[in-house]
């Protein structure tokens, strides 16, 4: 440095470190007479410093500003959600503490009853048109015939009585009990509540009875010999009714009977097994602490305001989401997959102009009109296709419910369409064109190409498209609301293929269905809280899933 | 040159459908020792007779008259600088071409054992299956080491597994790389090294049998050693195939190859014996080139 040899020159860099001839650079520099923009110092460098920064924070918050928002919307669906595993643990307590547990107990000996009364029913109703369509028989001379059955029938679901009129008995005390519990501790909140704004002397005012459950459940608990005495009587006249059970000549008819019987058979030996139930119950036996986690997760029923008790159980909803998201994918992989396939392998550049845009045109159009469009056409157009003749051959044809699995499906398969094409589409382009070559070099048709090379290496990303496709179509609202039928019960599978003519409700259906009714912090709006933690529980997976195998199966880039 | 077989007509355009089993495309050729030097300058037409071939990338000319004629059993190298149109010229033989929209041959002819190559009725497929082909960056399939050799038996109708075997193992002795995998032959072949990689892709082109190979610059991407090894193979193989080979290095083209063509901008500038080309190039431009002064 020559710094001080040279102090005459201006403070500045440039001139603070001479070349080491010891000229002046101003001599030789295009910079000459003006101050070097490379000097740091210089107020251009320090205003496109300050520029630079505010771009990269701008940039930088807008990113953060997402994350955020991202955080406080699982942080709140966590907090709405989270409570309703305390309040159902309650409800299931006071279910229990009210003695409606053991009156349920022995209600399955009702509902029991009732299936096999309705199967009956059935047996007469085909045995009817047995005799009147294939024995060319009068209506009347048809009622005849059936005269006998008809008494069996009768008697048949009379022997139920006796239950079924305890059931409503204790069932209303046991209601009471509950309602009571309830109002108390609807008034301990609200002097709680008093108490807390500091009005001391109008929370002194409310006066709070305890239910003391064990002399209330007293009466309930005393119709024990009762219910026994019913279980069995009912049970012994049922065997009676049975060893006269009337026979049919008609070979299938004959054969429905025998599974009755057996049925019914079967029945009357579960009865003991209530009743054993029923004198093991004590209300005092404290829940167990995973019991509104597991009615939540394995609970078959989802039933709300209802006035004996509300049951949040998720899987009619999550059977019904799968159910018909996997028919929108069984619809969308084969035409999305087969779409990408041609439009990457096989279309001239002019036809790849016209599909692309064409397919990613349908994930414009509102859902709700695609929703609209089920309901008006397509449910009609199924159910009117499903009434020809010529395709009752197809499982759960001709359709009965004109809003059902399918309809949606086939609704939610376009809506997944353009997810699925899109990305097996990239996939597939961006398999490396040297790969193409080597195929086509060795002698390769095409067809061979695209099928033994190409689509291969592009699997994972192919399926990673098909995971998003469901995760795109799992999320869907308004097609399943407006289009799925809407039916909360678990889908009857033992139907075979059949099971997608049914109607189902769906995880997204119920709470865009639910949430504007209900009570704002009761079980009930928690509970629809819990559906949309597991639904993003869900999609997160699908998601991560889909990036992970993307990752996994990476071909080395070209 | 012996007879070719009734079957082929010198006629282009007779429309000859070329199939695999019967009919053998290429006629046999005379095994002559490959010799060098300008005293082997001889002009009996060769396997391959490629005459007055104009090609286009759309509107623009990339092979401007090309007259070149490829013996059989000789390593031939086309060299020049980026965008002469060497591997235009390579890739016309195999008709690869065929798959760029708007390229094509516009004027002239290239004959293969006497047969018109893009008449019509020719089948691609079956061309490139009588002509491998090696690329310039190994592209080897992201299956197993022996499904890559296998694939191309396999869509050529092999089914016996026990004959497919064979053949994977012979190609990959051929081609000096059973030595080093035949204990890991269900390994994904992408598990392999740069150079081991370009030694599959010959391999691979290697098994189905073809009379021609085709190398587009096959040691581009390689190490020294690699690309020795590579060069050695090539020796070994020139005893049973005829080899075209296009490369950007002076050096290898004057230590693998019999022949040498120097392309500039789409024309053939020179052809003639490597040891010609090198040691005493006619034209000014092929002596400007492998001396280094351009290019």
């Amino acid at each position: 440095m020559k710094t001080r040899s040279n102090e005459t020159a201006p403070e500045n860099e440039a001139a603070a470190t001479p070349p080491p001839d010891g000229t002046n650079p101003g001599a030789h520099s295009p910079f000459a007479g003006s101050r070097s923009p490379l000097a740091p110092d210089s107020a251009q460098a320090v205003r496109r410093s300050l520029a630079a920064r505010g771009i990269r924070a701008f940039f930088g918050s807008t990113a953060l500003v997402s994350l955020l928002i991202l955080t406080l919307i699982t942080i709140f669906l966590f907090r709405e959600g989270l409570p309703f595993f305390g309040a159902s643990q309650r409800e299931i307590a006071l279910y229990r503490q009210a003695g409606l547990e053991y009156i349920d107990i022995l209600r399955r000996a009702e509902t029991g009853h009732i299936g096999l009364v309705r199967q009956l029913s059935d047996i007469r109703l085909r045995a009817f048109q047995h005799f009147v369509e294939t024995g060319h028989l009068a209506v009347s001379d048809a009622n005849a015939r059936l005269a006998a059955f008809d008494n069996f029938a009768d008697r048949f679901s009379d022997a139920i009585g006796p239950v079924r009129g305890l059931v409503s008995d204790i069932g209303e005390a046991a209601t009471g009990i509950k309602t009571r519990a309830a109002v108390e501790n609807d008034k301990a909140i609200q002097r709680q509540q008093l108490l807390d704004a500091g009005k001391a002397s109008e929370a002194g005012q409310i006066k709070i009875e305890p239910v003391d459950f064990q002399k209330e459940i007293k009466p309930i608990l005393d119709t024990l010999p009762a219910c026994r005495d019913a279980l069995r009587s009912t049970a012994d006249e049922l065997r009676a009714i049975l060893a006269a059970a009337p026979s049919f000549d008609g070979r299938s008819l004959a054969a429905r009977m025998e599974t009755f019987q057996k049925r019914a058979r079967a029945y009357i030996a579960a009865l003991p097994g209530i009743e054993n139930e029923l004198s093991g119950w004590t209300p005092s036996e404290p829940v167990r602490w995973h019991a509104s986690i597991v009615s939540f997760l394995t609970g078959r029923e989802w039933i709300t305001a209802s006035f004996w008790q509300d049951w949040y159980g998720i899987l009619p909803l999550f059977t019904g989401s799968l159910l018909a998201s996997l028919i929108a994918l069984a619809i969308a992989v084969p035409f999305g997959v087969g779409a990408a396939i041609y439009t990457s392998q096989v279309a001239a550049r002019r036809e790849q102009s016209l599909i692309k845009p064409a397919i990613e045109f349908i994930s414009a159009l509102p859902s709700v009109v695609l929703g609209f469009f089920g309901i008006a056409v397509l449910g009609e157009l199924l159910r009117s296709l499903s009434q020809s003749p010529w395709l009752d051959w197809l499982p759960g044809f001709p359709i009965i419910e004109r809003l059902n699995a399918l309809t949606a499906g086939c609704l939610l398969a376009l809506i997944s369409m353009p997810t699925i094409f899109t990305l097996a589409e990239d996939a597939l382009t961006n398999v490396p064109r040297a790969l193409r070559e080597a195929s086509f070099a060795l002698g390769a048709s095409r067809l061979q190409t695209t099928l033994r090379i190409i689509t291969p290496a592009a699997l994972s990303g192919i399926i990673s498209a098909v995971l998003l496709g469901f995760g795109r179509v799992i999320g869907e609202t308004m097609v399943v609301l407006l289009c799925a039928g809407n039916r909360i019960a678990i889908p009857d599978f033992s139907a075979g293929p059949a099971v997608v003519t049914q109607p189902v409700h769906t995880m997204t259906g119920i709470i865009a269905q639910e949430m504007g009714e209900v009570v704002r912090g009761s079980t009930h709006y928690r509970a629809l809280f819990v559906v949309g933690m597991t639904l993003f529980i869900l999609s997160l997976a699908i998601n991560y899933a889909a990036q992970k195998i993307l990752r996994r199966y990476r071909l080395p880039s070209a | 040159m012996v007879s070719a077989p009734a079957a082929i007509s010198s006629d282009s355009q007779t429309t000859t459908r070329m199939s695999a089993g019967n009919i053998t495309f290429f006629p046999p050729q005379p095994a002559s020792p490959a010799s060098d030097g300008p005293g082997s300058e001889s002009r009996a037409p060769g396997l391959i007779e490629i005459a007055g071939l104009d090609f286009y990338y759309g509107e623009k000319k990339a092979l401007d008259g090309i007259n070149l004629s490829i013996e059989a059993n000789r390593v031939t190298a086309f060299i020049g600088p980026s965008g002469c149109g060497k591997s235009t010229l390579l890739r016309c033989l195999n008709r690869m071409n065929d798959l760029i929209e708007d390229a094509g041959i516009r004027r002239g002819s290239i004959k293969i054992g006497g047969a018109d190559i893009n008449a019509r009725g020719v089948d691609p497929i079956e061309l490139r299956k009588r002509i491998g082909m090696v690329f310039q960056k190994s592209n080897p399939f992201p299956k197993s080491i022996y499904e890559n050799i296998a694939y191309g038996l396999r869509i050529q109708g092999f089914k016996n597994k026990a004959e497919i075997d064979s053949r994977v193992e012979a190609s990959l002795r051929n081609a000096a790389l059973w030595n080093e995998v035949n204990d890991r032959l269900h390994d994904n072949a992408l598990g392999l090294s740069g150079g081991q990689q370009q030694r599959l892709c010959i391999a691979r082109a290697l098994a189905v049998e073809p009379q021609v190979i085709l190398m587009d610059e096959p040691c581009s991407a390689l190490d020294p050693i690699a690309t020795a090894k590579i060069e050695e193979l090539i020796h070994e193989l020139k005893k049973r195939y005829t080899i075209i080979i296009v490369t950007h290095s002076m050096q290898q083209a004057a230590r693998v190859s019999d022949r040498t063509a120097f392309f500039y901008l789409g024309r053939l500038v020179e052809y003639g014996g490597t040891r010609a080309i090198f040691m005493n190039p006619s034209n000014p431009q092929t002596e400007a080139y492998v001396s280094g002064r351009f290019g």
